[in-house]
């Protein structure tokens, strides 16, 4: 068995740790004798992203984002739109999730159009959510991860959200919710890098790929001994920094 | 009256404290600032100020500044410990001066945190401001590197007279000349490979967006670039490394060419990045009026200072400490650590207290990858606040697992350091190394850095 994985812009989207999101999915794949083939599609490559089983897209920096809008009109958008609805797994973090989204404003009104492959807009807030944030989840258990964005972002009504903040600001701050999910999509504004100290996620979006390939997954366990005690460990650090 | 009493209030519990035996606080100068405002403007009257910030290299350039200066004859005062704030910084005016704010040395060469830099700079009216690198750093109090470049250009935004001391080979850092009015000297290094980082901080033109060129890269995103767009690009530097003639684990040797005129340096600390401390510390000493050739003799015999790059030396052990704060300092640390020919352990410490940087997903933007390409480490005992954190990522990296330990007590940790027999290598965050250097000096008969 073989995944193809796909890194969109690690050129621009490269911020807080999230290439080791790409080496959680690669090492794990790699573990359990899955071959995991990597490929890099920075700014100004437009090639086909047909081939793809797994993207990820990290977060970056504002004024680096708003290189990517005409980049994303070149075709590359519509390639991306067209994965999505082919059930191709994506992991879209902070920047990449924003993206994904139908626009983002900013404070002054200017209004970015984005590719709307999810049903959610973002605003850009007043300051800046920065810290430890830890989310409760339906199906993954509790995240652990750092956010770092100044926008706020609004799921449409019947958008699920990826799970609900116990600690941190989340989506928008207002509502409770972080991240989002759409058919294999999975956008969170937590880095940290998020998928090594949750591995259950990881294999998650791993699982969900294969199944697409290869109608079946059966991924065999690993010692995650270092992973659940990182995970652990934090968890606690910040429930009792909460006390 | 005000600033008598201002004076007076942190002499005085300045020297409360260290009775007591601390060091390394900043509530005298808090008190200062509370009572009078400005008092570093006050005392700074008068007073050539060398004012050092950036991502990088502030704590060893602002040595060797000093080596320079003094050796020059230019007696300076310095913020010595590090302590880059501004209440850090208030401490060392008023302790320069006397009870009525006359002060006793006419030169002072301060280190300045960059996000504090705005604030700072307009009040001390620096003779010269260098700037020695911009990188990613400290995200969660930071946001974003552009907002570091804004921060050190709203403090220069009022000072025309100030001489403007920057990296050539950086695009983030020596965009700061673009549209200002005064003087500049800039500073680099005239040969490089063609090595591609792995995470680069700037690799899209600042000014327009375009994908820089690089004739040939030093380090990171160091080197001579160009935008094939709106052309900018390196300026040609004032000060300059022709050649690197040698670049050893303890120093390295090297041409230096200014205006026409070359000469050969020695500098008694090792690796690429200190060629550029020594390149950054002779342009804030040509800015004051030394000559580069005069300024380059201070470099033979300048010491590593405070937990970089610190030798320790306890009945048999053997211990180097190199403090990482960044991705940038932490592959230059992991490099010069893997280049070791003979054995070696490593102790790595991570803390995530807000001095370190609440933020540690930095770690995954290291190459950690390095420690584990040859054969030369041997153990690896990891420590701190997210030491689960810095283990997974060692493990990401290829550490063999039964080789890793964690050791979560502080005690604990100073005795199996110095159970270990080959050379050790402890890579602190800033926190773990106030903390580890205090026992460590202790141990080994060092003197406080305040006393
Ligand atoms: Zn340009």
């Amino acid at each position: 068995m073989k995944l193809k994985i796909c890194h969109l812009y690690p050129d621009i989207l490269n911020l807080y740790g999230d290439r080791g999101n790409v080496m959680c999915m690669q090492k794990r794949l790699m573990w359990r004798n899955i071959e995991a083939e990597i490929t890099q599609v920075p700014y100004g490559d437009n090639s086909s992203l047909s081939d793809f089983d797994i993207f990820f897209i990290g977060g970056g920096q504002d004024f680096e984002l708003g290189l990517l809008i005409s980049d994303l009109k070149t075709g590359k958008g519509d390639n991306i739109k067209a994965a999505v609805n082919d059930g191709k797994s994506f992991l879209c973090i902070c920047g990449g999730y924003q993206i994904m989204g139908r626009s983002y404003e900013l404070r002054d009104g200017t209004k970015y159009d984005y590719l709307g492959a999810l049903a959610v807009h973002t605003v850009s807030g007043k300051s800046r959510n920065i810290g430890n944030t830890i989310t409760d989840t339906k199906d993954y258990g509790a995240i652990v991860g750092f956010e770092n964005h100044i926008g706020m972002t609004y799921l449409d009504e019947g958008v699920v959200p990826l799970g609900k903040i116990r600690l941190g600001f989340g989506n928008n701050g207002e509502d409770g919710t972080e991240g989002a999910i759409y058919k294999n999509v999975i956008c969170t504004y937590q880095h940290g890098p998020v998928l090594p100290k949750n591995p259950v996620l990881c294999d998650a979006i791993l699982e969900t790929a294969l199944k697409r390939k290869y109608g079946r997954a059966d991924l065999a366990p690993l010692d995650d001994t270092f992973e659940n005690e990182a995970h652990d460990s934090v968890i606690k650090a910040l429930m009792d920094r909460q006390k | 009256m005000r600033l008598f009493l201002a004076i007076l209030i942190c002499k005085l519990s300045r020297a409360a404290i260290r009775l007591l035996g601390r060091g390394g606080t900043s509530l005298p100068g808090k008190l200062a600032l509370r009572i009078h405002p400005h008092i570093i403007k006050v005392l700074s009257k008068g007073i050539d100020t060398v004012l050092i910030t950036g991502t990088n290299g502030k704590t060893t350039t602002a040595r060797m500044t000093e080596k320079m200066l003094n050796d020059a004859g230019k007696d300076c005062f310095a913020n010595r410990s590090g302590a880059n704030l501004e209440q850090g910084i208030a401490i060392e005016y008023i302790a320069n001066a006397n009870a009525f704010g006359r002060a006793k040395k006419k030169y002072a060469v301060i280190e300045c945190d960059e996000a504090a830099f705005k604030k700072v700079c307009p009040e001390t009216c620096p003779k010269a401001v260098l700037v020695t690198n911009i990188f990613r750093d400290q995200l969660d109090r930071f946001g974003e590197i552009s907002e570091t470049i804004n921060s050190i250009k709203e403090g220069l935004k009022n000072s025309p007279h100030t001489v403007l001391c920057l990296n050539a080979d950086c695009s983030l850092t020596s965009s700061l000349a673009i549209d200002r009015q005064g003087k500049t000297v800039f500073y680099g290094i005239n040969e490089g490979g063609d090595s591609l980082p792995c995470v680069s901080d700037a690799n899209h033109c600042i000014r327009c967006g375009a994908v820089y060129n690089y004739e040939y890269r030093t380090f990171a995103h160091l080197g001579s670039f160009s935008c094939p767009d709106c052309g900018y690009k390196r300026q040609s530097p004032d000060i300059s490394v022709s050649k690197i003639e040698y670049l050893g684990r303890d120093s390295s040797e090297i041409i230096i060419k200014e205006g026409k005129n070359e000469f050969k340096a020695e500098i008694a600390l090792p690796a690429l990045y200190n060629i550029y401390n020594a390149l950054a510390a002779m342009s804030a000493a040509y800015a004051l009026g030394i000559s580069a050739e005069n300024a380059a003799k201070s470099l033979s015999g300048i010491k590593s200072s405070f937990g970089r790059m610190e030798s320790f030396i306890i009945g048999e052990s053997r211990i180097k400490m190199i403090l990482v704060k960044n991705p940038a300092g932490c592959d230059r640390a992991i490099e010069y650590m893997s280049g070791s020919t003979e054995k070696f352990d490593a102790v790595i410490c991570l803390n995530d207290a807000p001095s370190d940087g609440t933020d540690i997903s930095w770690i995954w933007d290291c190459d950690f990858e390095g420690l584990f390409e040859n054969e030369s480490c041997s153990k690896i005992i990891v420590s701190g606040t997210r030491a689960r954190d810095m283990r997974l990522r060692l493990k990401y990296a290829g550490g063999d697992e039964s080789r890793m330990t964690i050791i979560d007590d502080d005690a604990e940790l100073i005795k199996a350091v110095l159970a270990l027999r080959n050379q050790v290598y402890i890579m602190p965050t800033y926190s773990a190394m106030l903390k580890l250097r205090g026992s460590l000096a202790e141990l080994g008969g060092k003197k406080e850095y305040w006393k």
